[in-house]
């Protein structure tokens, strides 16, 4: 019988109630901070550090000055167009706390397994009745492996439904201590082009599809392939990924997450650029719906989104 | 939900008869007229009658309307019958109150909320008339009840009891069944026995007499009105060239000939005599929310038993009845339809449920219902559906489907919750079983059951602000002195001080209901309605008088949540962080932030004394120096260096326009968090307000007998009412909008739908058993597909097992309601959920369609 360390703590970013997109029913995903890979389309790219990073909006800023006096680093500059210089930023959040407006805002909190699990169980019954649970993202949530897996093992204790969005990135002995309390694994696959993986993610994708199979025999796992326009988007990449996903035990599904641009702003709040720029366009429907002609003529089940 | 999935729980909805869209086109465009016909019949009928019993006399009012209103069969009808003779207009009921008619004659065709027209020739004719009335109305009446402190509190609008002061109760659900089983006869059948059996030699016989035969003339009556309905379409088939409406016409005929006099023999009589019972009690009184109640439960047999109707024409008789429902309409005060903007009259219609034996009651007519709703696509009726764990999820997830079309309809009603706060309200539990919601979000007992549902509306948020104040509003002493807040030490201080003034408030809110109760049970009993409640005719006397079985009065807090997130503003800023002292927040509030206050208000007095109140209000060139000087100040005690740019924007921002001096103040009270998050510290703040209101009111008793029960709803009264009060510690500055309903403030829930739920649901609504109402808004494209269904009917089963009492969705995107403020035109048809009713949004004034726009909006 395993117990759980319910003082286990990790960085998490955020916990969002009422998700409908990360597996079945309706769900409350823990985003965990810190991801080995740099997607250029990352969508959160506040969860790449593994540390605390301080958001800020300007057009909520009433220019106070408060976290000037707050901040302990000298990091913020009134005079900054983002106020924040984030070589100098200890992520300690003293100035989103000071913040009467919420222009400033932390991203990244260390929360025990038992602070996570009371924010979880207050939609306990939502579960109950629409067939929901908990989902784990990132980030890369196996980062933070051994977090996750207190964290998995006080949900199942709870009766909870878990899945677990992964880029499956990671070291062979996380794989086969978080997977046993997964129930679902949504795991993205980019591309089986080794160049054009390390191109786009920053990252060789051999481990990655090494960790596919275990990963596969642990869990009940479906194939997730975010497509973007210019790096993923052609049959050729659909043919050779569902192939992929035929080898691997027990997956008979594959979901085509057309590319959005929903991220693009958070690069601008963080005082960065948008690695993709601005000239890539959403995914066609028409694209999307070939693909999935494609992966449905191997075989497998196919749907568009999540 | 996904392209390639099959859809098995969404069925889609088929299109509705070209005569339905014919029907409905001819509401939709009618322009509401005020017509004079009812004004002058009554009028004469009185003046006829002065030395009669206040009973006879009504039954001679409704005799001389039966029998000489005008008869108008409009085109393409399958069911007739109407109080006015154009389409969704409006009688006046000028023996409920005069005052505010003559006043408002002139500006009534072009106010914002609500117009209606009426000509120079009506106006005369309603001057005229008005004569006969001065004195005689049953407001003047109950107003001369009143003591002067009760009717103080009525002019600074710490409550409002105008709903039952200027027009009918209404807000009843008859015994429709019983006609259209038995018909009128039965029922005179009925009163012959009883006066054949009263023993004459007790004195109650006296006044039992008076009321049997008062019911004798009234539905004799009745049946008379129907019979010119029969002559009337005999006459028009006779004209009638084309064959088909010649045949349509010959059997309306043979319908009115025969119903409601007798029982009904086929599925379309049954349709027909049902709306002769409905619309009749509006020809006799003007109130509203007389509601149909368990429609699918009481009209199934007499589908089930005509084996000749096909479930198209059956559909197509359901459609027809729902686009009638829109043809009659209400003239309201200003300040009325305000609170009831739209048109409304509030008649829900409650599918599902149980019989008193716990069994689950959908069926085939209750399917029939949500799919005319969804053909039908109009503000009436309101349609409900009752939700308990034995509810097939086939019936909810249909009734989601037609929530998802957007009309804010279905609403939704827990069983689970209403039951027990029934039983613990005296109901019999297998009574209780059987409830149907009413009005807006009025649970009641069909045809036993008086509940002078919306008895008031109470403002709590108005109390508070007088309890800020020591008991003073607009500088008058109004409540009792509870001190200075500059003397208080703790919250509990805070809060003994309410309760003080809470106490003394509701008390005044009772006798002023009470009074105006007494008035209708004096000069207006009503005959029609009575004989339809049951008690009335075994105790001889009118539901006015106390005779229905069950008797409550129930006046609903408003403004509930603002009271809740003032105090724990003031909990969390002055005495938890020491943010801001007493003597600060009491010189902000005293100053409404250092705001202009707009001259609006419900009643004279709220209106005059706001901008008087606001005294320290700034002129604009004060208020820029005041900012630059703040900005100035900031940045200098900053480490940060100075740039003329961050001056010149923090200087011109839009969030300090207006404070200066207030705007480090405001900023803490706003940022702190409201009711609506899933916060138990927080929240716990509004539920105690919410029993606090709830257990004051449930201590007194009504005229008629019975107990008075709270709700905690605003109908749309919570724009309203906000222009009653002053600037709150939530930063919510003078005359704005309050929180809706048990609604967390707009824009406050900021954790998600079931945060917000799970917020709204530790108030303890079993307690608010007068009803509850909570409006949740999401975006279409939240709802797709199956899943969409499936999670629509989780969010509520899950909100339900947590003791939520009533749930309401408006389903439309921000876009289109901007689009529609903007252009009307091309919205005339859009619906939209207001509060306890579905209302056209471009017929809604502007601040109501900003307030709807400003609810926090869910995504899935």
């Amino acid at each position: 019988m395993a117990s759980v360390n319910y003082k286990a703590d990790g960085i998490v970013f955020d916990i969002q109630r009422f998700s409908v997109h990360d597996g079945p029913g309706i769900r409350t995903i823990v985003f965990l901070k810190g991801c080995p890979l740099s997607c250029l389309w990352c969508s959160n790219p506040e969860s790449q550090k593994l540390a605390p990073v301080i958001l800020f909006q300007l057009d909520k800023c009433a220019g106070c000055g408060q976290c000037l006096r707050a901040c302990q680093t000298g990091a913020i500059s009134l005079d900054a167009p983002n106020r924040v210089d984030h070589a100098r930023c200890a992520g300690c959040g003293e100035c989103a706390g000071v913040c009467p407006m919420g222009a400033l805002v932390l991203k990244g909190e260390r929360m025990t397994v038992e602070k996570v699990v009371s924010v979880l169980k207050k939609d306990t019954v939502t579960y109950r009745k629409s067939g929901g649970g908990i989902t784990i993202s990132g980030g890369e949530p196996l980062v933070q492996w051994a977090f996750a897996t207190e964290l998995l093992k006080a949900c199942k204790a709870q009766g909870w439904h878990t899945a677990m969005e992964t880029t499956g990135c990671a070291g062979a002995d996380a794989v086969e201590a978080v997977f046993p309390y997964v129930d679902l694994t949504l795991l993205d696959i980019k591309s089986m082009d080794p160049q054009t993986h390390k191109r786009v993610t920053g990252v060789t994708p051999e481990v990655i599809h090494r960790n596919a199979a275990r990963i596969a025999r642990l869990s009940q796992t479906v194939i997730r392939v975010p497509t973007i326009p210019t790096v993923n988007a052609t049959d050729e990449d659909f043919v050779r990924i569902s192939d992929f996903a035929k080898t691997l035990p027990g997956v008979d599904t594959i979901h085509v997450l057309p590319y959005h641009t929903y991220g693009e702003n958070k690069y601008a709040l963080m005082g960065k650029d948008y690695p993709m720029g601005g000239d890539i366009r959403p995914l066609p429907p028409e694209d999307a719906a070939r693909f999935q002609r494609i992966v449905q003529a191997r075989g497998l089940r196919c749907t568009v989104g999540g | 939900m996904t392209a390639n999935e099959t859809s098995v729980i969404a069925k889609g909805f088929t299109k509705p008869t070209a005569r339905v869209e014919r029907l409905k086109r001819a509401i939709v465009e009618a322009v509401p007229v005020m017509e004079t016909e009812r004004a002058k019949l009554v009028t004469e009928a009185y003046k006829e009658t002065e030395n009669l019993a206040p009973i006879l006399r009504r039954a001679k009012v409704v005799e001389k309307l039966f029998n000489h209103m005008q008869v108008t069969i409009r085109d393409d009808e399958l069911i007739v019958g109407t109080t006015t003779e154009h389409p969704r207009s409006s009688e006046v009921g000028i023996e409920y109150s005069y005052d505010w008619i003559e006043q408002e004659l002139d500006t009534l065709s072009n106010r914002a909320t609500d117009p209606f027209c009426i000509d120079e020739t009506g106006k005369k004719t309603l001057r005229k008339i008005s004569k006969y009335w001065q004195g005689k109305t049953l407001s003047e009446y109950a107003l001369s009840l009143m003591s002067k402190e009760c009717r103080d509190c009525q002019d600074y609008a710490v409550f409002n009891a105008g709903n039952y002061l200027y027009a009918g109760v209404g807000h009843s659900v008859v015994f429709y069944e019983r006609v259209i089983k038995d018909g009128f006869s039965g029922i005179i059948r009925d009163v012959v026995d009883t006066l054949e059996k009263m023993d004459r030699n007790h004195p109650d016989a006296i006044k039992k007499e008076q009321f049997y035969r008062a019911l004798l003339i009234t539905y004799t009556a009745a049946i008379n009105h129907a019979h010119r309905y029969a002559n009337k379409a005999e006459e028009m088939a006779q004209r009638e060239t084309n064959p088909a409406r010649k045949a349509e016409l010959a059997q309306i005929a043979k319908n009115c000939r025969r119903v409601p006099e007798h029982g009904a023999t086929t599925f379309w009589e049954a349709v027909q005599s049902f709306w002769f019972v409905h619309y009749m009690l509006h020809v006799e009184a003007n109130g509203h929310s007389y509601s149909p109640g368990p429609f699918d439960r009481f009209m199934h047999r007499f589908y089930q038993s005509d084996p000749t109707v096909t479930e198209d024409f059956a559909q197509e008789l359901i459609d027809c009845l729902f686009v009638k429902f829109n043809d009659a309409n209400k003239v309201r005060d200003d300040i009325s339809a305000q609170a009831f903007a739209g048109y409304q009259l509030f008649e829900l219609v409650a599918l599902g449920g149980t019989d008193e034996d716990g069994n689950d009651q959908t069926n085939d007519i209750s399917y029939m219902c949500l799919t005319a709703l969804a053909h039908v696509g109009m503000p009436m009726p309101s349609v409900g559906i009752r939700v308990g764990n034995t509810t097939p999820d086939e019936f909810l997830y249909r009734a989601c489907e037609v929530i998802r079309l957007g009309y804010g309809m279905p609403n939704v009603f827990n069983d689970e919750v209403i039951i027990p706060a029934m039983v613990n309200r005296g109901i019999p539990l297998k009574l209780a079983r059987t409830y149907t919601p009413s009005g807006c979000v009025e649970p009641d007992i069909q045809h036993k059951y008086e509940g002078w549902h919306d008895a008031a509306s109470f403002n709590v948020a108005k109390v508070l602000e007088i309890t800020l104040h020591n008991g003073r509003c607009f500088g008058k002493q109004l409540g009792p002195q509870t001190g200075e807040i500059t003397s208080f030490t703790c919250i509990e201080d805070f809060f003994a001080a309410f309760e003080k003034q809470m106490a003394y408030f509701v008390h005044n809110m009772v006798e002023a209901v009470n009074c105006i109760d007494v008035a209708h049970g004096d000069r207006v009993p009503l005959p029609f309605q009575s004989a339809l409640i049951e008690g009335c005719i075994e105790k001889g006397k009118s539901v006015q008088e106390g005779g229905a079985l069950y008797n409550f009065t129930g006046p609903q807090g408003v403004g509930i949540i603002d009271a809740g997130d003032s105090l724990y503003a003031i909990q969390k800023n002055v005495f938890e962080d020491k943010k801001i002292t007493l003597a600060q927040l009491k010189d902000a509030l005293e100053n409404n932030f250092g705001h202009p206050v707009e001259a609006t208000g419900s009643t004279e007095i709220s209106a005059q004394n706001g901008a008087a109140a606001a005294g320290g209000a700034l002129s604009e060139e004060s208020e820029m120096e005041m900012r630059i000087y703040e900005a100035v100040k900031s940045i200098l005690s900053g480490s940060g260096s100075i740039s003329l740019a961050d001056l010149r924007k923090s200087a011109s921002l839009p969030q300090t326009a207006g404070g200066g001096q207030y705007d480090d103040i405001l900023r803490v009270l706003r940022s702190t968090p409201g009711f609506g998050n899933d916060i138990d510290e927080v929240d716990a703040f509004t539920v105690r307000c919410g029993r606090i209101y709830c257990e004051l009111v449930e201590q007194y008793t009504n005229p008629r007998g019975g107990k008075f029960q709270a709700g905690m709803y605003p109908v749309s009264a919570n724009v309203l009412y906000g222009k009653d009060v002053g600037a709150l510690p939530t930063g919510r500055l003078a005359k704005t909008t309050l929180g809706d309903g048990v609604s967390p403030r707009a824009g406050v829930d900021t954790n998600g739908p079931t945060a917000a739920a799970n917020s709204v649901s530790k108030l303890d609504h079993a307690l608010a058993s007068n009803g509850t109402l909570y409006n949740q808004k999401f975006l279409p494209a939240a709802l797709t597909g199956d899943k969409g269904l499936m999670n629509l009917s989780a969010l509520i089963r899950g909100y339900f097992d947590r003791k939520g009492m009533h749930i309401q969705f408006n389903v439309v995107d921000r876009e289109t309601l901007l689009d529609a403020q903007k252009n009307p035109d091309k919205h005339k048809d859009l619906v939209i959920r207001v509060a306890g009713y579905s209302a056209h949004f471009v017929r809604l004034a502007k601040d109501v369609q900003d307030n709807i726009i400003n609810r926090t909006e869910h995504t899935f």
